[in-house]
């Protein structure tokens, strides 16, 4: 029952889902066709493509694949945005502007996202940032290790200074003092 | 067979329709399609101050859709065991019934 055409749709659903690193679900509710252009123009600016989707031709292809959990979304009128780059934050904002279209959840980076994980994927550092606050977490336990390692003699020599200066002190004409010999001793 | 997109509904009465579903359950096929009816054009055309709000979550609450009525009245429709057909009649009904009430109003206020 497959013919040609049919088989044409299912291997580019296949392709898409291959070629691209962020594929959004979202509910396509009837808007004129100004807004579509519109709104396909803004998230082309992103990278983003707009593809319509028939569920029959989506639902097999799923099935059987790795992406069988969005199987459930595809019910309804459906559209697809799909970039190869995984830019989230634009997107919603885009769609912010676009009530008809309802974003249903979304896979990126072979991650199966609801609606609140795309929210908070947006809200993400960039992966430069999060790297560089990773390595300066490392690097700080490090810096520390060769000042805990001194501190020790560190904190010897400035009491034995004190005790050379009250010594000298002594000497010099004022009352012996044998506290310092007494805190030397407690430690 | 009705189809749902051929029940036309007069918004009017409506204040703010808000449909709320889990999209990745797998009862929400109706609720779904009623948002999509009631985002048509002509539905729209009838009431353009009503507000339709869609509320996707991940929680397994059930799917619903929530009627505010500008008289102050709710209706609750729980869409996991009505299908589209029905709940645009439920609303439909609703709203006529309002309409009619309206006009007698206003019949009684201006004879």
């Amino acid at each position: 029952q497959d013919d040609g055409y049919v088989r044409l749709l299912r291997r580019q659903v296949e392709e898409v889902f291959r070629d691209n690193r962020m594929i959004a679900v979202c509910q396509y509710n009837s808007m004129p066709d100004e807004d579509v252009v519109l709104m396909r123009h803004y998230l082309r600016k992103h990278n983003i493509e707009v593809k319509f989707v028939l569920n029959e031709i989506v639902r097999p292809v799923l099935s059987q694949s790795k992406y069988k959990n969005l199987l459930p979304l595809f019910v309804a009128r459906n559209i697809l945005l799909v970039s190869p780059e995984t830019k989230a934050k634009e997107m919603l904002r885009v769609l912010k502007g676009v009530p008809q279209i309802n974003l249903l959840g979304a896979c990126i980076d072979d991650t199966i996202l609801s609606r609140q994980g795309v929210e908070n994927f947006a809200k993400l550092p960039s992966l430069e940032a999060s790297q560089g606050q990773t390595a300066g977490a490392l690097a700080l336990l490090p810096s520390q290790t060769s000042s805990l390692l001194q501190r020790g003699s560190v904190h010897l020599m400035a009491l034995l200074d004190q005790h050379i200066r009250r010594l000298q002190a002594g000497e010099t004409g004022s009352p012996a003092e044998p506290a310092p010999a007494q805190s030397l001793g407690a430690h | 067979k009705k189809m749902a997109s051929k029940i036309s509904v007069v918004l009017r009465p409506v204040k703010s329709i808000v449909v709320r579903f889990c999209p990745f359950e797998s009862n929400v096929e109706s609720t779904r399609k009623f948002l999509g009816c009631i985002n048509h054009k002509k539905i729209q055309a009838t009431n353009r101050n009503c507000e339709v709000t869609a509320d996707v979550r991940h929680d397994g609450s059930e799917p619903l859709v929530d009627v505010m009525f500008a008289d102050g009245e709710r209706l609750i429709m729980k869409g996991a065991n009505l299908t589209t057909i029905e709940m645009l009649t439920a609303l439909r009904s609703r709203c006529n019934a309002k309409e009619l009430k309206e006009e007698q109003k206003s019949k009684k206020k201006s004879p």
